[in-house]
């Protein structure tokens, strides 16, 4: 069969893919009500929303980076010690790496759904020849990246070609090329090691502790973007400093480093070798060397790509042998608790949730760390701190009504058991709540290692805790009213997350607002500042509880 | 909370001029029927019509258009919550959360359902182990056969020992052993008293073995119900079976012949 007949055949299980993704009835939704007709064509439509948004903030951030790139006066401070060339090609590293990072992330999201969908072992049974098969799987594998790879793949080199001129903008290609590549591999990669590792492990105790390890790896690329923000600075200033000691074994190394070596090429066809200050002939042939390998690397992956993507689709998740079965007995708890309890051994096992539960933590530590390291005389350090646990009830709130998905998983059981709406939001609201507080915890932790004040950073957590119900209790109130009527699934990116977002906005503003009533008192004395806050945390919380208690919502 | 007489308070399910529709498609139509104390109620009907609707309805998965829903006096539309604790349902496909093991999912359902420790855990062994479950009960649901998930749904149905047990084509997937199991123990569970069981499927061996009354669905209209029995009688065929009696009852009899007949030779 033809490269026709496996895109019509992907057309199909692409269309399934979307029904399954938005509305999840393999996984135990049920049909919504009064709204049986044109299903897969709105699923359709939603998913290519959501690419749009994707593909919109991978559009945003080439801009930015050409912006950056065109507008070099923007930064006189870093360029006082680093070389324009240098420090364009940091800025297209950047933008390379950060592409990956949202790709790979897209994938990692994705990809449990176009599994559980299991939309190509429907097409098993019929008389497909091997290669026709390979072939679906691997477009229907590309098109959940198509209009975000697309998006990468047109949109830098024109903004490069903009910023460094046209010759420059051709030079770029290869490197957005091997970087989409390897994202789309490691999103493969990591695809397998969640169905092996990760959703098939079983077991609480040490057992959990080891899958909550395994999905913290699974953050990294979310991270990364994380990362590579915070440590800019840092990183011009070891810029700054290989730029004044010229070329050295350091250079060398960056110079291998990908994709350092594809983000040079561009720089150097503008501007010769010399405006990046490091390079040498023979870091020159060390950068094209590893430019080449990479480039290898990257065909070898399309070629490995298209032979494992069908294997992926068809991998069964798979329970490690010979690990000792932990004791049977029941221990029943209370409903809301119960709730509570599922999701985090849900969470445990999924990469979507465990990365909404982690990331505020993990960016707690971060913030924490940052705290501790900031000189105790420094004025700001006490703000810095007050101002992390602000952002863990922020990030707490924003990624809360995310767990209402979890619910949409098994509805067609879950709903059946006598289960109030109540209970089930009270479990979401602790669990915003714990992620909230644990985060807190780190730190204030870490604060009063340097900083010992007791009393005003754990009087702001608690104070501020009102403030995070009251917020947890308005979202999962509206969302629960919302998805009720419309018997939507939002269970990953692709499946109109688009609410979730819209009901984060009230709720963002909710845990917002006390900790800036708080810094707006605070030149009237901190008691001052916390007694305002707890006054209006205190009343966004009566204010919020009915929402999500009330008649309507239950 | 709503009661009716005590009459109607001990008749485990009656549905009353039951009506469910997906938007402008109508699924069940005008449907009443009851299920009485000591009873096996088979639901009966082909493809699309109106069985599973009518059990989303009854379990609360789907809210009807029109008509009545009392489980044991209750009213089911009502008072939804304290009727979902009054029965066991097994759905048609064995929708779990994946990433749970089932004594996880068990434990979930044992704490909605009120049960103390141990109780809860008595039951899920006995059931675990009479099913052959023990070594999979630690095991990812994603991990398990279609076969096994069904067993960890009829033990979360029958763990708290309801009163009523909604059971949606509930052998579907199990080996014979334990469809054997499943028989036996329905038999035994209505013979205990007071209880009622509505069974869904399309084996008619299944039903004429289990169900003391049939009803025979087609199309989302009840088209007879009765014991084997009556339903002969209804149909003026003194030996027929009970294939036969639904095929005659839905009018798909001539149908049958018709459409083999049309099929001709499979080889050619």
């Amino acid at each position: 069969m033809s490269w026709r007949e496996a895109i019509r055949l992907s057309n199909v299980a692409f269309a399934e893919l979307s029904l399954q993704a938005v509305y999840a009835f393999r996984q135990g939704n049920v049909l919504p009500p009064g709204r049986s007709k044109n299903l897969v064509a709105r699923s359709q439509r939603r998913v290519l929303q959501s690419k749009l948004v994707i593909s919109a903030v991978l559009a945003l951030l080439t801009l930015g980076a050409a912006a950056i790139l065109h507008q070099k006066a923007l930064n006189p401070e870093i360029l006082a010690s680093v070389p324009v060339g240098l420090f364009q090609s940091a800025i297209l590293t950047g933008l390379l790496s950060l592409d990956i990072a949202l790709l790979w992330w897209t994938g990692v999201q994705v990809i449990p759904t176009l599994i559980s969908s299991g939309v190509l072992p429907v097409l098993e049974p019929l008389p497909i020849d091997p290669r026709t098969f390979r072939r679906v799987a691997t477009i229907l594998y590309l098109r959940l990246f198509d209009l975000p790879a697309l998006t990468i793949i047109i949109l830098t080199p024109i903004a490069v070609g903009i910023a460094l001129g046209p010759l420059a903008g051709l030079v770029a290609l290869p490197g957005v090329f091997v970087s989409v590549v390897y994202a789309l591999a490691l999103s493969l990669l990591t695809g397998r090691f969640f169905l092996r590792r990760v959703q098939g492990s079983r077991g609480g105790g040490g057992r959990a502790v080891v899958r909550w390890a395994y999905l913290v790896l699974w953050l990294v690329p979310a991270f990364a973007m994380f990362a590579f923000i915070t440590a800019a600075p840092a990183f011009f200033r070891a810029l700054g400093g290989l730029a004044a000691q010229g070329p050295s074994v350091s250079s060398a190394l960056l110079a291998a480093a990908f994709p350092f070596s594809f983000a040079a090429l561009p720089e150097i066809v503008a501007g010769g070798t010399s405006s990046i200050a490091i390079l040498s002939p023979t870091i020159d042939l060390v950068l094209g060397v590893a430019a080449a390998l990479y480039l290898a690397l990257a065909v070898w992956s399309v070629v490995w790509l298209a032979r494992s993507v069908r294997t992926l689709l068809f991998l069964p998740v798979q329970a490690p042998l010979g690990l000792p079965t932990t004791s049977s007995a029941l221990r029943p708890m209370g409903r809301a608790r119960a709730v509570l309890v599922k999701d985090l051994r849900i969470a445990s096992r999924t990469p979507g949730y465990a990365f909404l539960i982690l990331l505020p933590i993990l960016d707690a530590g971060a913030l924490g760390l940052l705290t501790y390291s900031t000189p105790a005389q420094n004025p700001v350090a006490a703000s810095l701190a007050l101002g992390a646990v602000t952002t863990a009830a922020l990030l707490a709130t924003f990624f809360g009504p995310a767990f209402f998905a979890i619910e949409v998983v098994a509805y067609s059981y879950g709903r059946s058991l006598p289960l109030s709406n109540r209970s089930v939001i009270l479990g979401k609201v602790a669990l915003i709540c714990l992620m909230y507080l644990v985060a807190s915890a780190l730190i204030v932790g870490f604060t009063l290692l340097r900083f010992f004040q007791p009393f005003t950073f754990v009087a702001f957590v608690l104070v501020e805790l009102p403030a995070v119900l009251g917020a947890a209790f308005l979202e999962l109130g509206l969302l629960f009213r919302w998805a009720r009527r419309r018997g939507l699934a939002i269970t990953n990116l692709y499946a109109g997350a688009w609410f979730a977002v819209l009901v984060s906005i009230p709720g963002l503003i909710m845990a917002g607002l006390p900790p800036l009533l708080f810094d707006l008192a605070r030149p009237s004395g901190v008691d001052f500042g916390l007694g305002i806050m707890a006054l209006v945390a205190v009343a966004e919380l009566a204010l919020a509880a009915p929402v999500a208690l009330g008649r309507g919502a239950s | 909370m709503t009661t009716t007489s005590p009459d109607a308070s001990s008749v485990p399910l009656a549905l009353e001029g039951l009506s469910v529709a997906y938007g402008e498609r109508p699924a069940v139509q005008q449907l009443s029927l009851t299920v009485q104390p000591g009873e096996i109620y088979g639901l009966l009907g082909s493809n699309g019509a109106g069985k599973t609707s009518t059990i989303k309805a009854i379990v609360g998965l789907v809210c009807p258009v029109a008509g009545e829903i009392r489980v044991f006096g209750l009213d089911a539309l009502r008072d939804g919550l304290a009727a979902k604790a009054r029965i066991g349902y097994v759905p048609e496909t064995s929708m779990l959360y994946e990433a749970l093991t089932p004594r996880e999912f068990l434990e979930f359902v044992a704490s909605v359902r009120r049960m103390d420790a141990t109780t809860a855990t008595r039951r899920m062994q006995s059931y675990a182990e009479a099913f052959r479950l023990e070594g999979e009960i630690e095991e990812p649901i994603a991990t398990l056969s279609n076969g096994t998930r069904q067993k960890v749904l009829i033990i979360a149905a029958l763990l708290h020992a309801p009163p009523l047990l909604v059971l949606d084509e509930p052998l579907n997937s199990l080996d014979p052993r334990s469809v054997r199991i499943m028989k036996d123990v329905l038999l035994r569970y209505v013979a205990s008293g007071g209880r009622g069981v509505l069974f869904s499927t399309h084996t008619m061996e299944v039903a004429e073995q289990l169900c003391q009354r049939v009803g025979i669905l087609d199309r989302g209209v009840l088209r007879g119900e009765g014991t084997l029995a009556t339903l002969r009688e209804r149909v003026a065929a003194g030996d027929a079976s009970l294939e036969e009696i639904f095929l005659r009852l839905t009018e798909e009899d001539v149908g049958v012949r018709a459409a083999v007949d049309s099929l001709g030779d499979p080889s050619v």
